[in-house]
């Protein structure tokens, strides 16, 4: 059932992701985005779950309990930073420079 | 001894080496749990961590010796000479940066001594990653290698440096699994298939559709991101320059390897029928990083970020061997990644012993005059460059010989130009090393006095230093065991055919 229009939404939804990791430059703001990748990469397998049967939809679960994991940490790290410069702006993260 | 990987008894036997350290890790944790007080605790859990490698490095051992394999189809996780490389590669690096970390932690004043069951934990998912056999294996490998490596990049919290490195660490990384992500879902639409071998033969069987590409090109750019390859290389210097001396050369010996070995793997099993698509992408990565590598190297002036750019040429230089996409190309990356790794930790843990509590990293000009003060650590720090620079009679030039020669066998002749005319580049960055230590005077006369080298990272190094040179001028035990373990990878035929 809407095969398709649930690929393309997911794409959209990722390159969204994407799009936001790149231009945004709060932290946590940049955080949602990659979940908002991981999230579209999950409606990926559902959808595709459809054609191939259960084992994507197996999939979601691992990459929904990565995501919490990596929140968790994420979270904690911006903590520390804002400990350091009483800001999560990625402008002010300028301590190590190439 | 065949093992049944759909059995529960069988599947526990095949992943004994990770399970054994996964509960060594809990007792570690356990144990920290109540001991974290002072620098004893520290030394202990250290201790603890060690005896866990050793382990799981005989739990590895005896699957090899017992020539374990798969009855039937690998499920979830591979059982072959060149899984079981792989571990033992990755517990010796892991084991040695415990070493190296023992008395450093304790100097730094970071007495936390949950770094150690941190470092199995990441250890863990290094060895997932590199023996994977399904993409669910490698996405849940490399996300528990990674998690565990952002904690540690920022494990020094108190300095602002460690928390920057852990915050660039942690936003790249996710962002590059969002990318592998979308590379196994769209590979696994095309196929339908987690399992290596089941995706491989359905690529054989069928021409790839525009899904299996992109697919694929996104599995390639999420590995780019973590083995620091051009363009998906900026994190890297800020990251290895920020993170705890012992945790940066983790990262570029461990994590590095790690992907590296799951990229031979991936490419090796899933994308064997797409090898002209995935060639021209491998080629045009490995020249850019091997030139740009070189080329930021030679500006930088810590000693840090010298390393972290000279990381990103050899990675590059590893890159041609995966090019090849043969067994000579396998055995070439196993070599490497063990010349490359003994030297990375021999260098980091000379750097580690330099460093003093709460100062800035190492400066080129902080080595000036450091042979008349510890002639031996300036020796070993030597021996490191002339090994990164690939000089003749050191284990490094044995490494890149392979490399070189592995391409070169494979039909490629433009790659190994530019990788001679990168080394040749490295020149410019790794003998001022070795010009500044031995022929400039120290600075001052109270110079070199601070240089604290505990007798265990004494010994992890000099081991290092040794084998270097040992292997440099008698690698033959190592050449043949990485060319017997290599032609394993891809001799494995597949039992059944495609759904």
């Amino acid at each position: 059932m809407l095969l398709g229009p649930s690929l393309a939404l997911s794409a959209v939804l990722f390159v969204l992701g994407v799009a936001g990791v790149l231009i945004r430059r709060n932290a946590i703001v940049v955080f949602m985005c990659v979940e908002l990748m991981l999230n579209a990469v999950n409606l990926t397998f559902i959808a595709l779950a459809q054609l191939h049967g259960v084992s994507g939809q197996i999939m979601v679960f691992f990459v929904m309990t990565v995501a919490a994991a990596e929140a968790a940490v994420g979270l904690a790290i911006i903590l520390a930073i804002f400990r350091h410069t009483q800001s999560v702006d990625l402008t002010h993260i300028n301590l190590l420079r190439g | 001894m065949p093992i049944d990987l759909s059995s529960p008894g069988g599947a526990t036997l095949a992943l004994l080496p990770e399970l054994v350290l996964t509960f060594w890790a809990l007792v570690v944790l356990m144990y920290v749990a109540w001991h974290h007080r002072d620098g004893h605790d520290m030394r202990t859990a250290g201790g603890l961590s060690i005896v866990g490698y050793i382990f799981a490095a005989a739990a590895t051992a005896w699957l090899a010796w017992r020539g374990a394999r798969p009855e039937g189809l690998s499920f979830m996780i591979a059982l072959d000479g060149f899984r079981f490389a792989s571990d033992a590669l990755l517990l010796w690096i892991a084991a040695a940066v415990a070493i190296l970390s023992v008395r450093w932690l304790i100097r730094q004043g970071i007495l936390a001594p949950e770094y150690y069951p941190m470092l199995m934990l990441a250890t863990v998912g290094m060895m997932l990653l590199a023996g994977a056999a399904d993409l669910i294996t490698l996405f849940l490998g490399l996300e528990v290698m990674s998690i565990s490596v952002y904690v540690l990049a920022g494990f020094d919290r108190t300095r602002r440096a460690s928390a920057e490195a852990a915050l660039k660490y942690f936003l790249i990384g996710a962002f590059a699994s969002g990318f592998l992500l979308y590379g196994i879902a769209l590979t696994y639409g095309a196929t339908g298939q987690f399992n290596f071998d089941l995706i491989g033969a359905q690529f054989a069987a069928t021409p790839p559709t525009l899904m299996a590409k992109l697919g694929m090109g996104l599995i390639l750019v999420g590995f780019a991101f973590k083995i620091a390859a051009v363009p998906f290389h900026a994190w890297a210097p800020d990251v290895y320059e920020g993170a705890p001396t012992p945790i940066t050369a983790f990262m570029a010996s461990g994590v590095k390897a790690a992907a590296f070995l799951a990229l031979v793997r991936v490419l090796a099993e899933v994308f064997p029928a797409l090898v002209d698509l995935w060639r021209p992408v491998i080629f045009g990565l490995a020249a850019i990083t091997i030139l740009v590598g070189n080329l930021t190297a030679l500006s930088q002036t810590s000693m840090k970020r010298m390393l972290a750019y000279s990381a990103i040429a050899h990675a590059g230089y590893l890159l041609l061997a995966v090019w090849a996409h043969s067994d000579e190309g396998t055995a070439a990356v196993l070599i490497y990644l063990l010349a490359y790794s003994v030297t990375i930790v021999a260098a980091f843990g000379i750097l580690a012993s330099i460093e003093r509590a709460g100062a800035r990293t190492v400066r080129l000009t902080d080595l000036e005059g450091l042979f008349s003060v510890r002639p031996f650590a300036s020796i070993g720090l030597s021996i490191c460059m002339l090994s990164l620079l690939g000089f003749p009679g050191t284990f490094g030039f044995i490494g890149k010989w392979y490399l070189l020669s592995a391409a070169l066998r494979a039909g490629q002749t433009t790659l190994p130009v530019i990788a001679m005319v990168g080394s040749a580049i490295s020149i410019g960055y790794y003998l001022p090393v070795v010009l500044a230590m031995t022929l400039k005077p120290a600075r001052t006369r109270q110079a070199h006095q601070t240089i604290r080298f505990p007798r265990p990272a004494r010994i992890a190094v000099g081991i290092c230093v040794f084998a270097i040179l040992l292997l440099g001028v008698w690698p033959n035990t190592v050449l043949n065991f990485a060319t017997q373990t290599a032609v394993q990878l891809r001799q494995s035929e597949l039992p059944i055919g495609p759904r």
